[in-house]
């Protein structure tokens, strides 16, 4: 039975006999890898500060349990009604990045990215990632016909209302997701490599027209430039950069062993629960432990593209795109900024950062993707 | 839309994630993989602190083990910059009132490139006790500050052999980054100047570290290993406390003596603004006594660490208001020697006469004149040249005498002649005042100046001392160089026989230090007539009493006269304190207990007063030593040198000490 519709099928049709257990088991060792990191690289500051060691891995376990009932939720519904009521996710998450700029946002370390809810922090630029891809799914399913360059900057107009709002919080790693996102989608969608091109100048001519008029700070820049060359400037994120690799790189073939990290448990890699979560994992479990959890986001991305690929219809092909792209772009640029091939920006690890909504999102687009495979027959 | 160009596209995004996974791990191979060892060490250097535990410095002890350098405990206060954090201002302007110093000074103190954020910084030593003691009571007003008991010198003797001993000061910033300097930390002490410099690798011992692990904040949470210090070796000096006291006592006493005596020349009383004593044994080079007037404190380098950093003028302090009192003016003061370098002359002529009988210099045996004035022979060769005349140091005509009669009565008319006889016999016209550049008989040309070479003059002595200088026998190939080079301070630059006529009596261009002339002086007392490298090393022994090394002495190199000439010339200056120019100095004087001879000497260092010189050897009971003294604008040396001479050498021999009295004005 289909909860939501209420439609009868045959036995072998039920979505419910179509879960991807593959994809389901890749992301609960996601999830697990992450709770053992986060007590490694939290527990020794807590108990300085004369608190629960397992404090923010509790927390991280209460977001899993509530995450459970997301994918469950996402999952239950036909995502084929997401299509109708696309406008509606769309601009409700625009009106949330909006609202987020006001006082009832709050603001932190100069940027104003949540909202308080019940103690815990929500981030409207989390969501949008999936409204954009809902929104973009519905929109290139609509366009019958090849797809034409009114086509490309239609949909990047839709990804950059959103984008530009997160830049502005300012978040630029996030708006760096809205893009790729969009590329994704676009280069499954047909899109033109020209018109990509095209669009890609576009993009490089506003955003240094917004540099010019003082949109795009020097920092920002500065940072996206910094690990270019490691010895350029010996500041904070260069310092974070150079901690992170040490750790990553201490750990050598197999690691130092769980809790055995001096980087981790000196603390000398800062926001470690958070972005550079990867770094315990390079430390403590070694080139074999990091390559596993690559290993797990492989399995990850490679059944979403799957699920696009045996989509029974474009809007379904078009959401499992567009979350393969936001997973796969997140899990590059922060392993990738911790082992410095990428800049800093704070884009938290999927599945493996602390952090409620980044989990909670996640844990939708998986629900999302479920959705799409279970429905593939009906 | 069709099923295979929608996969298609999707192996386009496919390919794009397989591209990016092949990116990271890569990167992940090459960080954790091929530079591990590297990321390693950075993560081992990151967790753990290493702590130096300053070793105790050797100390300096006299010849017979004496502490003339010791160490004591003193209280220091240091300032942890990184743990002071915010208040640092605050602190530092609550300390600056406490220890009456600038705040501004504290400040730039603290901002020592040399020093790392995170360690303490010592600011004030000796901090006095009423300090320590508010400071304990409210330490928690002053983060960051903590007070240490670190060891610093002890000076016994205070002042005493200041130039000998040298003194400490921290490392420099800029030696650090030397190679030279590696194993130097951050505010520790180095040796500069004197002993303490050239023994500081026996002295500095080797610190020890102790090994904390530390987390990002720099705080230390335990201790992980340590190894402990190994204290400096002693340095034992051949250096004679009592003796080196005697010394300085000596020369004050005959400074301010001098200081009353007129000068007829200038007009006023004498200046006497500076001196030096080299006491040495002969037989070994071993330096029993170096004083250098005027002097410093050591102690004054220890005890202000501020003061050197910012206000601290050492211009005003230690430059020419004051007289240059760092300076060592026994190894580095270069002074015309005067008549008390006459007996090397008369040593080469006589040497030179042996090889060449038919055209004697000068002998033992012949009388000559001593005129209170000697006028250049005419010389056929050069009917036009100039006729000079050149004064005896007294105007009254001293009659005849022979050679050794000419050195204690020191007649300058005797050694004129003869310095004109190395012109005439080997600087003759050609060669008199051609070019003699690549003219391989300029060696042959210069015998006086071989000798004088061979004695140990114009070369250093290689005492194991810093900052030696070598002084100068002038040869005609020197100044024609230095003319070229200088031509305003050196205006000729040819070579005249008034040239050899004016080495004769330590004039002209000639210039010796106190210690060449003690090494020269020694050498005609050695047994083998050998010059002993001057040393004050005597051994180093380590912090458990054993020996390390004894000082190695060196004697290799011989004087280049006959024995019988040298022994003749030692034997001619016993007539000096007898009956020569400083017969008034050594009035009652009991040359029966102890053995005497000596050289007076009078420079003239134009347009200031007289430098006064003597040079003393002496015998008895076994001990032998040579005494050189020298007075800056002192006056003739019988007046001011000769007497303080006299007073260290019966201080030596345990002789009542005379009270010296007007003394008759000689040479």
């Amino acid at each position: 039975m289909d909860l939501v519709a209420g439609r009868a099928y045959p036995i072998e049709r039920r979505p419910m006999r179509h879960v991807d257990g593959v994809l389901l088991l890749a992301t609960i060792g996601l999830v697990v890898v992450g709770l053992f990191a986060i007590y490694s690289s939290t527990h020794e500051s807590l108990i300085d500060l004369d608190l629960d060691p397992g404090r923010f891995v509790k927390r991280q376990v209460a977001f899993a349990a509530l995450a459970i009932g997301v994918v469950l939720a996402a999952a239950s519904f036909d995502y084929r009604f997401l299509r109708v009521y696309a406008g509606l996710v769309y601009a409700s998450s625009v009106i949330l990045l909006i609202l987020v700029r006001t006082p009832l946002g709050t603001s932190v370390k100069g940027s104003q990215r949540w909202f308080e809810l019940f103690g815990f922090q929500l981030a409207p630029s989390e969501i949008g990632k999936l409204a954009v891809i809902v929104m973009l799914a519905a929109f290139l399913s609509e366009i019958r016909s090849e797809l034409g360059l009114p086509d490309v900057f239609r949909a990047a107009g839709l990804a950059a209302l959103p984008a530009v709002l997160v830049f502005l919080q300012p978040d630029l790693g996030t708006s760096i997701v809205f893009a790729a996102i969009l590329v994704g989608m676009l280069v499954v969608a047909g899109a033109r490599a020209r018109h990509l091109g095209l669009l890609a100048l576009t993009a490089i001519v506003l955003i240094f027209a917004g540099f010019q008029v003082g949109l795009v700070r020097e920092y920002q820049i500065a940072r996206l430039t910094g690990f270019l060359d490691s010895t350029n400037d010996p500041d904070r994120s260069d310092y974070n950069r150079l901690q992170a690799e040490i750790a990553i790189g201490a750990g050598g073939m197999v690691g130092l062993g769980y809790l055995q990290g001096t980087q981790t448990n000196l603390r000398f890699v800062p926001e470690q629960h958070t972005d550079f979560i990867f770094t315990v994992v390079g430390e403590e479990f070694g080139f074999v432990g990091a390559v596993a959890v690559l290993g797990l986001f492989g399995v990850v991305i490679w059944r979403a593209i799957r699920i696009a690929l045996i989509a029974k219809d474009p809007f379904g092909t078009y959401l499992a795109a567009g979350v393969a792209s936001m997973l796969s772009l997140q899990m590059f640029v922060n392993v990738g900024m911790a082992i410095g091939i990428m800049p800093i920006t704070g884009i938290p690890l999927p599945f493996v950062s602390y952090g409620g909504s980044s989990l909670l999102v996640n844990a939708a687009a998986i629900g999302l993707l479920q959705n799409v495979h279970m429905r593939r027959f009906t | 839309m069709t099923e295979g160009r929608t996969g298609l596209r999707l192996k386009v995004l496919a390919f794009l994630v397989v591209a990016m996974f092949a990116a990271l791990t890569t990167r992940l191979w090459f960080l954790q993989v091929l530079a591990w060892e590297k990321n390693r060490d950075a993560a081992t250097t990151n967790a753990v602190r290493l702590v130096e535990v300053p070793a105790q410095r050797g100390r300096i002890k006299d010849a017979s083990g004496e502490i003339i350098v010791g160490n004591r405990l003193s209280w220091v206060l240091t300032v942890n910059h990184e743990r002071a954090g915010e208040d640092i201002e605050d602190i530092l302007f609550r300390l600056s009132e406490l220890l009456d110093v600038s705040a501004a000074d504290l400040g730039e103190r603290l901002d020592d490139p040399s020093y790392y954020d995170f360690s303490p910084i010592p600011v004030a030593v000796d901090v006095p006790l009423r300090v320590v003691l508010y400071f304990r009571e409210r330490q928690d007003d002053f983060p960051g500050v903590e007070l240490v008991k670190l060891p610093v010198r002890r000076y016994p003797l205070g002042a005493s052999a200041a130039h000998v001993l040298g003194y400490l000061s921290e490392v420099f910033a800029d030696e650090l980054e030397s190679p030279a300097f590696a194993g130097y930390e951050p505010g520790d002490l180095i040796g500069r100047a004197g002993v303490e410099a050239v023994y500081e690798q026996e002295l500095s011992g080797v610190d020890g570290i102790t090994k904390y692990r530390r987390n990002s904040l720099g705080e230390t949470l335990e201790r992980i290993g340590s190894q402990e210090p190994v204290r400096g070796n002693d340095v034992v000096l051949t250096l004679d406390a009592d003796l080196q006291v005697l010394a300085e006592q000596s020369l004050l006493a005959g400074i301010q003596r001098a200081r009353t005596i007129f000068d007829a020349d200038s007009g006023q009383e004498l200046k006497a603004n500076a001196g030096a004593v080299v006491v040495m044994n002969p037989d070994t080079g071993g330096i029993e006594a170096m004083v250098s007037y005027p002097s410093f404190r050591p102690q004054e380098f220890t005890r202000s660490l501020i003061e050197f950093d910012s206000d601290f003028d050492l211009d005003s302090r230690f430059g020419a208001a004051t007289g240059f009192p760092l300076l060592n003016r026994a190894i580095a003061g270069q002074y015309p020697p005067g008549s008390a370098y006459k007996p090397w002359v008369a040593l080469s002529a006589l040497q030179r006469t042996k090889e060449q009988p038919n055209e004697p210099i000068v002998t033992t045996t012949d009388l000559y004149a001593c005129p209170p004035t000697w006028i250049t022979p005419f010389d056929q060769t050069n009917p036009n040249a100039i006729i000079y005349d050149f004064d005896n140091w007294t105007s009254a005509n001293l009659g005849v005498m022979n050679l050794s009669e000419a050195l204690a009565m020191s007649c300058d008319t005797i050694f004129y002649p003869m310095g004109y006889e190395y012109w005439r016999l080997y600087y003759p016209p050609p060669w008199g005042n051609d070019d003699i550049e690549g003219n391989e008989d300029e060696i042959a040309r210069q015998p006086l100046q071989r000798d004088l070479r061979g004695a140990g003059f114009g070369r250093e002595t290689n005492v194991d001392l810093p900052g030696e200088e070598r002084g100068r026998v002038p040869t005609a190939e020197w100044k024609r160089d230095i003319h070229e080079q200088y031509p305003r301070s050196f205006p000729e630059g040819e070579w005249f026989p008034g040239d050899f006529i004016l080495m004769t009596i330590g004039q002209g261009d000639t210039l010796v230090t106190p210690l060449q002339l003690a090494a020269a002086y020694s050498g005609l007392m050695h047994p083998d007539q050998r010059l002993c490298t001057p040393h004050v090393l005597g051994s180093v022994v380590d912090p458990d009493g054993n020996v390390v090394r004894e000082h190695r002495r060196s004697c290799s190199r011989r004087l280049p006269f006959e024995p019988g000439y040298v022994a003749y010339v030692r034997e001619a200056l016993t007539g000096t304190v007898q009956n020569g120019t400083a017969q008034g100095a050594f009035a009652g004087f009991p040359f029966d207990r102890v053995w005497v001879a000596g050289k007076t000497g009078t420079a003239e260092v134009d347009p200031k007063q007289d430098y006064s010189w003597f040079a003393a050897m002496t015998e008895a009971q076994g001990e032998r030593h040579v005494v050189v003294v020298l007075v800056e604008q002192g006056g003739h040396g019988s007046t001011t040198a000769a007497p303080i001479a006299r007073h260290i050498i019966e201080g030596l021999y345990g002789i009542e000490f005379s009270n010296p009295t007007g003394v008759e004005v000689t040479d």
